[in-house]
């Protein structure tokens, strides 16, 4: 089934239009920062709203390293991503003691700032006017500037990003995040040094937020303030809700369907934001578990059934 | 820097304090009877304020029943909000986030609803007092602010007996903090939580109605107005009404302050800031009892 489905993702670019291969440059994109945030809830049982603040500084660095000093896209992909990373453990060390609501709160707070501070530090960053002519990503002479060559690259970043997390799921380090998150104290007792661990599951999820940031100001080559408020931070921990905490794969409906569904629901007029949201409060209460948990469930029952037979 | 110019920053800081503290007091109130936090306080206010102004401004109704009028709405759209949406999560056995959730997809439909009903534009109305000024040494205050603080201190003052004095105030805590224990004793808990959300809408509407005159009418203003009302609620105490409005005067001042010694530009930057430090230095808030976690 996984195989059909990349088969399906690799053929897609070919068959669809511009539009909707845009919409899914824009899926894979959500979905790279939208498995750092699902990580977090899932695994660690933190809310990050925070995750606009690390989309923004690895598309301004992008944005300005190559504008500005004109230098390489991967440099600066991987300055992105470093000060991403750097900003993150700075705060995270701190704020990562609050739990819960609190904690909910001190990382909405955050988002306001990083986005108070992209519009004040107009020096860097253009403020409302943005940065344009920001450098699109080439390979050996090929540059990437139709939504369908950008597609490929996106969702190969996708599927290693996803991969690494499903590595790290199943590591050592991934059932000590279980243990954590449902047995605190127990994990505690069997010398899990919590406070360490979450931080560095925060700064893994900037680190890839501004991976998906930088990738994203080389797809548009223009970044504006408006890119990274807080409706961005909200949308991220969508992705993570709707396409369910506990899976990896579910980031990518989730993501899906904050791509996806406004642009679906915006042939319907002026009633879209409307039925958007009330879309994503029948998700939480019908869909606790997100699409993602949903069809784990079913695929599980499936398979129960089908073992059932077998045995009549 | 001038004295007026300070005063007249500090009375601007002390008017929005009350403004954040009536949403905070909102809050407080639907957490405390029923351990939700609410992320469409500030909802229910932009519907109480789109209320005012179609009765005041738009069908020219005389003042005080537009008032009310404002106010019944935030209540019913508290009741609404705890019929469709926070009960049937409650049944599915949702978690603090799922309730969290699902009151912020409520905000974000009150939200698009207001833009599709009411559109884009900001809509001053008339307050109490019409624009009349007042002069506090050389600096001026609107009229209407004076009736917003004096108001919230009553609100806080009628929620405080409420709590104390009234059979249902003492059913709805009872409910709250022993939900089994109050159900043997005969007490109806799901409709105690549904009376809390209706208390919380109509506080929600009365911050609406109070604020409105002074802010404009805009249907983004709901989800800054329920954060800021957060701020001030945590800083004071989840749960504590008298707590909220204090955290709100503290936030407004700091906010002030922020302005004439900083830069308008930072004010946000400023005021989460403080709401972080408050947070992981005092994580009950300054009016906790000690030991305990919330009200």
């Amino acid at each position: 089934m996984a195989a059909a489905g990349v088969l399906a993702l690799a053929v897609i670019p070919l068959l669809a239009s511009r539009e909707v291969v845009d919409l899914l440059v824009f899926t894979a994109l959500y979905s790279i920062a939208g498995i750092g945030v699902t990580f977090l809830l899932g695994q660690c049982g933190i809310i990050s709203l925070a995750e606009n603040v690390f989309y923004g500084i690895g598309a301004y660095a992008t944005a300005y390293v190559t504008t500005a000093l004109g230098w390489h896209w991967l440099v600066a992909l991987v300055i992105g991503m470093a000060i991403g990373g750097a900003v993150a453990t700075i705060l995270a060390w701190p704020v990562l003691r609050l739990s819960g609501h609190f904690l909910a709160l001190a990382t909405l707070a955050l988002a306001t700032i990083g986005h108070v501070l992209f519009l004040e530090w107009d020096w860097i960053t253009g403020g409302t006017l943005g940065i344009g002519g920001v450098a699109q990503i080439s390979f050996f002479g090929c540059v990437l500037n139709t939504p369908q060559r950008f597609y490929y690259l996106a969702w190969i970043v996708v599927g290693i990003v996803f991969w690494l997390y499903s590595n790290l799921l199943d590591s050592r380090a991934g059932c000590a995040m279980r243990a954590m998150r449902d047995r605190p104290d127990a994990a505690m007792v069997l010398g899990i040094d919590i406070h360490q661990l979450k931080v560095k599951v925060f700064v893994l999820s900037a680190m890839v937020g501004s991976l998906a940031g930088s990738l994203f100001a080389s797809y548009v080559t223009f970044v504006s303030v408006d890119s990274f408020g807080i409706e961005r931070a909200v949308s991220f921990l969508l992705i993570a809700v709707v396409g369910g905490a506990q899976t990896i794969i579910g980031t990518i409906f989730g993501a899906a369907f904050v791509t996806l569904a406004p642009n679906l629901l915006s042939r319907l007029g002026d009633v879209h934001p409307l039925l958007f949201a009330l879309a994503l409060v029948l998700t939480v209460i019908f869909l606790p578990q997100g699409i993602g948990g949903f069809l784990q469930q079913q695929i599980r029952r499936l398979f129960e059934l089908s073992r059932l037979g077998g045995d009549a | 820097m001038t004295a007026t110019l300070f005063i007249q920053s500090l009375l601007a800081g002390i008017t929005n304090g009350f403004v954040y503290g009536l949403i905070g007091l909102g809050i407080s109130v639907i957490y405390r009877g029923t351990r939700v936090v609410n992320a469409m306080q500030g909802d229910f206010s932009l519907v109480a304020g789109i209320v005012l102004y179609l009765c005041s401004e738009h069908l020219g109704y005389p003042i005080l029943p537009s008032f009310l009028a404002g106010v019944l709405a935030g209540a019913v759209v508290g009741w609404t909000v705890e019929i469709f949406f926070v009960r049937p999560t409650r049944r599915r056995g949702g978690n603090e986030e799922s309730f969290l959730l699902v009151t912020l997809g409520g905000a974000f439909a009150a939200s698009a609803a207001a833009l599709l009903f009411f559109g884009r534009d900001s809509r001053p109305i008339r307050g109490l007092g019409g624009d009349n000024l007042l002069d506090v040494f050389d600096a001026t205050i609107r009229v209407h602010a004076v009736w917003l603080i004096a108001l919230s201190i009553a609100v806080v003052v009628a929620l405080r007996l409420f709590y104390t004095r009234a059979t249902i105030g003492k059913a709805i805590m009872a409910a709250s903090i022993d939900p089994d224990g109050a159900t043997i004793i005969g007490i109806n808990v799901p409709m105690m939580r549904t009376l809390t959300f209706v208390l919380g809408g109509a506080v929600g509407g009365i911050a609406g109605v109070l604020i409105s005159p002074l802010i404009t009418v805009n249907y983004e203003m709901g989800l800054l107005l329920t954060l800021k009302g957060f701020t001030a609620a945590i800083i004071g105490t989840l749960g504590n009404p008298f707590g909220a409005v204090a955290g709100g005067l503290m936030l407004g001042i700091v906010e002030a302050l922020a302005i004439v010694f900083v830069s308008s530009g930072y004010k946000d930057v400023i005021s989460m800031t403080f709401l972080i430090l408050i947070m992981i230095a005092v994580p009950n808030g300054i009016f906790a009892r000690r030991g305990r976690a919330g009200g």
